[in-house]
Formats: structure tokens, C-alpha cells, sequence
């Protein structure tokens, strides 16, 4: 299949109409239809230090329609239908709204009362199939997720979004007041700007930590961005992370807990994307992110509190073992440029600690500026990985 | 010694008097089950072992309420069509205690040392101080005996009260009625009517009429008019025996001729195996002919241990009294809407020194009798009596929970029973059973028993497996018929709305997608076919298989009676 750049615009319908034609013309010859996407899972990704996220391989799924395959076929081109309905004519649906328009549509028509969905996690399935064919991020096909995370802080920034009539929206983070920014659903559509010069961009693990600082008056202070990650980062934090690095051209920082789960799942998903979403980490990974900690030296250098990771807790246990896994398989900890983040989840390993990003708060403990202390003099001294 | 420190002894009577826990009388509930399986069981072993097609009557009702707490009056009645008791029978059945006619037998009578009836009476005399109502007639009998039985606990001696001779229309039977303080249990595993369905299994030629309380009187029919074959008491196997047992028997033939005792008082044992034995050991040939007394215990070791290792044929299969697959076959189809059943008997074999018969049936239920989710029914029996109680430790389930119920088709939680509607029925017939109390409600889960249980078990499991996958191979072929007729011009409709086709290219495709998934639909129908073809192989392999253990066993014995005659 001729593959087309995937931001013109049309590029979904035109894909979309290819697929269907070629399945098409299949039927008509009496052959079988095969329909062959690129395999999401960590044996099917390349890391390279020049490029800086986790692309695909060259391994393909094939889905080829037989008895087995013909109901996900049948509900996958029905519900093609509905989605390039909404990118014609510019609406969006979340999935759970999908859902229901797949239900209304089916009660109408007896001939496809058969391809109902008993419930929306066959319809959600439906649509991760439509991605992985068409090989498109889901908010191409206009099906948004209220996404979490991503709260930004900044007396610097701001924002220029061009809304779906054509028109534009400004958005001057300093106007916000305590409000955040969030950047929903499609941050690619965002332009950014900085009012005066910005020092940084510091992603914090927690949400309420991030919160903390910017009443404390942190970005008052230090011209920089601060954006809440509020865990393992959504489609909409990492789009706007890599927004960030693309467009600011800033030093970014993420400051998190010092575990397994971490170091392999939040902030390598931020710096190099995923496996499962092989397709799209060219728009949601940013490589130059820094781990500025918990670094195991901070442990002893500012006499953190720090746990053991007890055998007996079955998620602490669980991330343990998927680190090893992560050290022998995973191709991000197998390249020497991130041998840092590597003697990192070794020392973990090793020493079976824990140590959470707001222990920094035992430091200096009755000043409401020690953290924010802590985190310039970790950046001013290069205390980061 | 002091008169403080003196030491007395007791009658058997006294002992379990005083001890009738031991014998099934532990709770009330429990104490109506095993009256009532204390009298069939009996009455079951009269007819069989006169001949007699049983007949049998069974009531229990609640006249009131009982003295002992929370208890009712129960009374219990079984009537049978058996011999009928003698004037001097009677109290020694009913009233007195280790008084048997099959104790030590070697036979596979439901009952064995006399204890069970004449705890019955002694439960009845202590809760409601009344002993077993009999009444019982010989055939030829003008009058019947109609009679109250108790028990002399200081003699262990039945006693015989209100005797008198009443007319009675049946030609000959016995009815006894007992009543006793108790509670009925109806349902569950251990509620009379397990009992009765499990007794209703394993005697296809048992008509069955039964009123208990609470639901409306039931009759069952007999389903087969052959009478089990009751196995004559033989002579030991000597593989079954341990050198004790052996030194033992041997003395009590003191001027037989050693070759005489070894070929007429042990079963396979024959003139040309003892000379082969013989030749094994250091025994010189001038023993043969010489008396057995005059063999020196080392001498009897010596021989003992040749006989051990020498290669007999495996004990005669009338000596265990087995159901057989095909009156299983029959009766399984009793106990309720099955839909598919498999049967296995294994040969006899030794297990623990004793020859043991293992028989499987596993059935299935319709689903609305039984239900997917909970775990299967276990029908455990021992020398064909229903075994109702103390089953986490019985060798049936545990042979049972050992096996991988998953490979053959059922669901199954790792050392668990398997789930589904099924009815898994295991009976166990030896002359020797090791039950593991003198209740005899759990079979003693020796390595040898559970390893030869799994074996039926596997088997069952086996023919089970076969017919679960025809099964699902007819589901597939009509899941894959319907996927067919239902997404296919779906899938083709969409897509020429998308690509706004005309209907000249919607024909073709429509064309197109059956000839693609039709290849598929005759696949499945081929896998079907082989599933099928598979199945019929089994049934008439089994069929061989079954002429074929019916001569060899039928060869085995008429060589033993050859070799007896000679």
C-alpha cells in the first residue's frame, strides 16, 4: 500500500478508501483479503541513539478473512464508516459516544443488527484495529480520549490553538492565574511561544508536587514551564512534551519517584514512547528529556528516607522482575547511550529501595523553599541522568 | 491389686453400646441414614444371596417429636422379599452383635462382620426405648413371625420380645421398623436420597419403591432381570498374603501334602506353577509329597518368597462381585436426563495384597438438572454401598482431584473436583476393602488403590474427551455456518457504502466471500467428520474390548475349575 504522509490533509479518507477497495476487488476475485499492520510489542523495536525513540521493525500482523475473522472484518469497515463520516465533516466522538452511534445505527438496519457490540470493549477494539491498519493514532480518525495529566504552569508561555472553524485561540499561561493550561486531545495543533526567555521545562511525576510549586511560587520566580505528568504519561502529555522540546528548543527535565516502574514504564514511555504504540512515538516521545531523580546518590547525599522493596508486596515484586526483563530485552536499556538510566535500575535492583520524589520534602524541613531549592541545585549542578 | 485398679472386661454388645459413633450413629441426621442403610443393605444381600429379584419397600416417617433435643421420632421401614428369618435367626441379626454369616468370607457382600443391624437396635433401644419390629416369613410358612428385637449387652445376645405369629399375604420376606430418635436429611451428599439414587445405580436389577417424608411416594423399576453373579467364597490368592498369614494358614492343614495344599486351598496356584517354584528355590523335590506340618517356618518363608516372585495369573474375577459396563450402562440412564454416559470396569488386579475391582461411570446432565458452575457429583461406592461421608480423605476423591480433568474436557481447578453438570460414580469391590473406620464410610487412600482408580478414571475420561470433541467440532461447523450467513454481506454492504460500488460489484463480491468462507465451512465439516470417525473407531474398539475381557476372564476361570477338577 502506498503510504501517505500521514498530516496532509484527506490522508485518512484516501487510506481509508484504498483499504476498502483492495478488500473490495479481493471478494470480488474470490480471494482471501489480507490486511497486514505493523507489530506493536518490544520484539518488533529498534532504538537508536540518533533517532531517540523506539520505532517499528519490520514485522507485520496479518489479519486474513476466514470464518474466525469475518465478524472483526464486518465491524471494523462499519465502524470505518462512521469515523470518516466525523473527519469529513470535522465532529469528534469519544469512544464511549462511538459506541452508542455504532448501537443507534445497527438497531436501524437488520441487515447489520449482527454486528452489535455487546459492550464497548469489543467496539474499542474495533477501533485499535482500524489504527493499526491504517497505521494512524486514533485522534486522526477524530476519536478523542479525555486524557489525564499535563497541567502547565508558566509566567512565559504562550499558546496559539487553531480551533476546527479556522480560527485561532491565544492562550497566555501568565493571564491563568493558579489555573493550569491542559493540552487536550490533539497538542500537534498547538503553536507555542515564549514572552521572554524560559530557562527550562521541569515534568514532575506528581501532579500535586508540581501544584505545590507553583503556589509556593516556583515559576514566579524561575522563568521556566512545569507541566504534571500525574503518573505513566497519556497520548496528551507526551504530545505535549515533545510540543515543548520541538518548538521551544528548552532544557527538559522530569523529576519523578526512583523505582523500577519509574524509571522503565512513566519516563521511558515520556523520553522514547512505547511498544504498544510503536506507530505514533515520532509524535509522542521527546528524547531530550533528562531524569533529574530521585537519583540513587540523593539518597545519601541528602539523607532521604528511603523504603525496601518488600518481596511479599506483588506489584513491587512484579516491576523488580519486569526491570530485569527490561535490562535483558528491552532495547532502550540495551543501548549505551542510556547506560545511566541502566546503573539505575541495577541499584534498584541490587538494593531493593525505593525512594518517593516527595522525600526531598524531609530536607530542610520547615522551609517552604527547600524543595524548590533542591531542584536548581540539581540543575545548576548537572545532577541528572 | 486393689479393688480400685482391678481390671474388668466387657461384651462386644457393651463396647458399642457405648461406642456407637464409631459405628455411623455420631449425629442424628446421621443415625436415620445409617438405619435405613444398615436395613437395605441387608435386605440386599438376603435376595442376592438366595436368588431372589429384590423387591423392596422403604418408608420413613416423623411421628413426632423425639426425646433426645432437636430431634423428631423417625420411623424407618424396609421390606423385602427376601428368605425370611428363622424363629432362632432373628435375634441373632438383629440383636446381636459380630453374629454374620459373610465375616471373613473372602466374599463381596455389602456387609461383612454383623455389626450395623444390631447397632440399629441399639440406637433404637437407647433414643426411644424400643427395639427393631420384625416381621418375617420363610417360604412355605403358613404364619409369619412378628416379634420386637433388643439386646443382651452383658451376653451380646439378641432377645426376643412380644413373639407371636400373625398372618402375613406375601409368600416370604421380612419387613423390620425401627424407631428412633433422628432428623431426616433429604438433600445434599448426605441426604437419604443420594443414598437411594446411589443404591439405585449400582443394582440395575433392584425395583425400588421409597416414601420418605416431605415428597410424594416413588417407585422405580427394575431395568435388568439378571442377578448379579455372588461370587463363591475362594481360596486365597497367595499374593494377597503376608508370610504371617501364610505360616498361619499352613498350620491348620498338618498332614497335607504341601503340593495338595499349595494347588486346592490357593486360588492360581497349579501343579506345573509349584514345580516352577519349586526349581527357584533350594528346596529339595522330596518336600512336595511330605506333610505341611513338617516344614519348618524358615522353610515356609523360603517358599513363600518364591511364590511372591512368580509370575501367577491375577485373582479369578469371581471372587470380586463387579457391576460390569453393561449393567452400568443401563442403570446410569436412572438417575435423571443423561445425555451422554461412559463406562468403565478394570480387570481385577492386587492392590494391598487383595484383589480389588474398579469400576467408573461418568455421566452427563442435561444442563437444567445439573449446573455448569458447580463442581461435579462424586458417587463413591465400596462393594456396591453408597459412601456418603468423609470424602475429603477417601482414595475415590482423591483419585478423582489428582487427575487433569482439563485435557479431557472439563473445567477444573488445579487439586480440585472438576465443574460441570456430571455425575462421576466410582464403586470399588474387593472382599477385603480397607475402609478406615468401622463405619465404613471412607475407603483408606492407599498409593496402590488411588494409582488403580486414576487408572478407570483416565480411561472414563478418555471415551468422555471424544465425545466432547465431536461435540464441539458439530458447534463449530454451525458457528462457522452462521458467521457465514450473518457477517459476510455485512462485511460487503459496508464496504460499498464507503466506496458507493454499484450493485454489479456488490453481486460479485457477495459471490466472491461465500466461495472464500465456504472452503472454511468445509473444513469444519471434514473435522467434524473425522471427530465422528474417530468416535464410531472408539465404540467399536470398546465393543471388542468387552468380548474380549468377557473370554479371557471366562477362560482364566474355567482353567482354575480344570485345574480344581484334576
Amino acid at each position: 500500500m502506498v503510504r501517505y504522509a500521514i498530516r496532509e490533509k484527506d490522508a485518512i479518507p484516501f487510506l481509508s478508501k484504498e483499504l476498502c477497495e483492495k478488500i473490495l476487488t479481493d471478494l470480488e476475485e474470490g480471494k482471501r483479503p489480507v490486511l497486514k499492520a505493523t507489530k506493536c510489542s518490544l520484539d518488533n523495536c529498534i532504538y537508536s541513539p540518533t533517532v531517540g525513540y523506539l520505532t517499528p521493525g519490520s514485522k507485520k500482523t496479518s489479519t486474513e478473512l476466514n470464518v474466525a475473522s469475518v465478524k472483526k472484518m464486518a465491524r471494523a469497515v462499519f465502524m470505518l464508516e462512521i469515523v470518516l463520516r466525523n473527519v469529513k465533516s470535522g465532529g469528534v466522538n469519544t469512544k464511549r459516544e462511538l459506541y452508542y452511534v455504532c448501537k443507534g445505527l445497527l438497531k436501524q438496519n437488520k441487515n447489520l443488527k449482527p454486528l452489535d457490540f455487546e459492550d464497548q470493549v469489543e467496539s474499542d477494539s474495533v477501533i485499535d484495529f482500524i489504527c493499526e491498519i491504517l497505521e494512524c493514532y486514533r485522534e486522526e480518525l477524530n476519536c478523542y480520549a479525555n486524557d489525564r495529566g499535563g497541567q502547565t504552569y508558566s509566567k512565559q508561555l504562550v499558546v496559539v490553538e487553531k480551533l476546527t472553524d479556522g480560527t485561532e485561540a491565544t492562550i497566555d499561561l501568565s493571564q491563568l492565574g493558579t489555573s493550569p493550561f491542559m493540552p487536550k486531545n490533539r497538542p500537534q495543533n498547538l503553536v507555542l511561544k515564549v514572552k521572554k526567555k524560559v530557562e527550562f521545562c521541569l515534568v514532575v511525576e506528581s501532579e500535586g508536587t508540581a501544584n505545590t510549586l507553583v503556589a509556593n511560587g516556583f515559576t514566579h520566580r524561575t522563568p521556566s514551564i512545569v507541566v504534571g505528568a500525574q503518573g505513566v504519561p497519556s497520548n496528551a502529555v507526551r504530545g505535549w512534551v515533545k510540543r515543548i522540546q520541538d518548538q521551544l528548543n528548552v532544557p527538559i527535565f522530569f523529576f519523578g519517584d526512583l523505582d523500577a516502574y519509574t524509571i522503565q514504564n512513566i519516563y521511558r514511555t515520556l523520553k522514547a514512547g512505547s511498544a504498544s504504540s510503536l506507530i505514533r512515538n515520532a509524535d509522542f516521545s521527546a528524547p531530550d528529556v533528562r531524569f533529574l531523580g530521585v537519583l540513587p546518590e540523593d539518597i545519601a547525599k541528602y539523607d532521604l528516607f528511603a523504603y525496601d522493596v518488600r518481596e511479599s508486596d506483588v506489584v513491587e515484586k512484579r516491576s523488580l522482575k519486569k526491570a530485569r526483563d527490561a535490562l535483558d530485552n528491552d532495547p532502550f536499556f540495551k543501548s549505551r547511550r542510556n547506560k545511566g538510566l541502566v546503573k539505575i535500575l541495577e541499584w534498584l535492583i541490587e538494593n531493593k529501595k525505593r525512594c518517593e520524589q516527595q522525600a526531598f520534602f524531609s530536607v530542610d524541613a520547615g522551609n517552604p523553599r527547600g524543595f524548590e531549592k533542591i531542584i536548581l541545585e540539581k540543575i545548576e549542578s548537572g545532577s541528572y541522568v | 491389686m486393689t479393688e480400685k485398679n482391678k481390671i474388668t472386661s466387657s461384651s462386644t454388645a457393651e463396647y458399642f453400646a457405648k461406642n456407637l459413633q464409631q459405628v455411623g450413629f455420631s449425629s442424628p441426621t446421621k443415625a436415620v441414614l445409617t438405619t435405613l442403610k444398615e436395613a437395605l443393605d441387608n435386605a440386599l444381600d438376603a435376595c442376592e444371596e438366595h436368588k431372589i429379584l429384590p423387591d423392596i419397600q422403604i418408608y420413613v416417617r416423623r411421628l413426632g417429636r423425639g426425646n433426645l433435643k432437636n430431634t423428631d421420632r423417625i420411623l424407618i421401614g424396609v421390606e423385602d422379599n427376601g428368605p425370611g428369618l428363622s424363629v432362632e435367626q432373628t435375634p441373632m441379626v438383629f440383636g446381636e452383635y459380630l453374629a454374620s454369616s459373610k465375616f471373613g468370607r473372602g466374599r463381596c457382600s455389602r456387609g461383612q462382620q454383623g455389626i450395623g443391624i444390631s447397632a440399629a437396635t441399639t440406637w433404637a433401644v437407647q433414643t426411644s426405648a424400643t427395639g427393631a419390629r420384625v416381621l418375617t416369613k420363610q417360604k412355605g410358612q403358613s404364619k409369619a413371625l412378628s416379634c420386637v428385637i433388643a439386646t443382651d449387652y452383658k451376653k451380646n445376645k439378641g432377645l426376643m420380645q412380644e413373639k407371636q405369629m400373625v398372618a402375613w399375604e406375601k409368600p416370604h420376606g421380612t419387613r423390620v421398623e425401627f424407631i428412633i430418635d433422628g432428623r431426616v436429611q433429604l438433600n445434599g451428599e448426605a441426604g437419604l436420597l443420594a443414598y437411594l439414587r446411589g443404591n439405585v445405580l449400582l443394582n440395575p436389577h433392584l425395583s425400588l419403591t421409597y416414601e420418605l417424608p416431605d415428597i410424594e411416594k416413588v417407585h422405580i423399576p427394575r431395568v435388568s432381570d439378571d442377578l448379579p453373579q455372588i461370587p463363591d467364597a475362594t481360596p486365597p490368592h497367595p499374593h494377597t498374603m503376608k508370610l504371617g498369614e501364610f505360616i498361619s494358614h499352613a498350620r491348620l492343614f498338618g498332614t497335607m501334602k504341601l503340593m495338595d495344599w499349595l494347588c486346592k486351598e490357593f486360588s492360581r496356584l497349579g501343579k506345573e506353577e509349584v514345580e516352577a517354584i519349586r526349581k527357584t528355590t533350594k528346596l529339595p523335590a522330596a518336600l512336595l509329597p511330605k506333610a505341611v506340618s513338617s516344614l519348618k517356618d524358615e522353610e515356609l518363608q523360603v517358599l513363600y518368597q518364591a511364590i511372591q516372585d512368580a509370575p501367577l495369573k491375577p485373582p479369578s474375577t469371581q471372587s470380586v462381585m463387579a457391576i460390569g459396563e453393561e449393567a452400568l450402562s443401563i442403570s446410569i440412564q436412572r438417575l435423571g436426563d443423561i445425555d451422554y454416559f461412559s463406562v468403565v470396569s478394570r480387570k481385577p488386579c492386587i492392590c494391598d495384597f487383595k484383589p480389588i475391582q474398579v469400576e467408573v461411570a461418568i455421566a452427563r446432565l442435561s444442563t437444567k438438572e445439573g449446573s455448569v458452575e458447580d463442581s461435579v457429583q462424586v458417587l463413591r461406592f465400596a462393594n456396591r454401598v453408597p459412601l456418603q461421608f468423609d470424602k475429603a480423605s477417601c482414595a475415590i476423591v482423591k483419585a478423582i482431584t489428582t487427575i487433569l480433568w482439563r485435557s479431557y474436557g472439563l473445567k477444573q481447578t488445579k487439586g480440585a473436583l472438576p465443574t460441570g453438570p456430571y455425575i462421576i460414580a466410582v464403586s470399588v469391590v474387593s472382599p477385603f476393602i480397607k475402609f478406615k473406620n468401622a463405619s465404613k464410610e471412607t475407603i483408606d487412600a492407599s498409593d496402590e488403590l488411588v494409582l488403580e482408580i486414576r487408572k478407570a478414571l483416565m480411561k472414563g475420561g478418555q471415551e468422555l474427551s471424544k465425545h466432547l470433541n465431536r461435540e464441539s467440532r458439530a458447534k463449530e461447523l454451525e458457528s462457522k455456518k452462521a458467521h457465514i450467513e450473518q457477517f459476510g454481506p455485512a462485511l460487503v454492504e459496508s464496504l460499498c457504502r464507503i466506496l458507493q460500488a454499484p450493485d454489479s460489484r456488490k453481486k460479485r463480491a457477495e459471490e466472491g466471500i461465500q466461495k472464500i468462507l465456504g472452503r472454511d465451512d468445509r473444513a469444519a465439516q471434514r473435522a467434524l467428520d473425522h471427530a465422528e470417525e474417530k468416535l464410531s473407531e472408539h465404540m467399536q474398539k470398546q465393543k471388542k474390548r468387552l468380548e474380549r475381557f468377557t473370554e479371557e476372564d471366562n477362560q482364566i476361570d474355567s482353567d482354575e475349575t480344570n485345574r480344581e477338577e484334576e
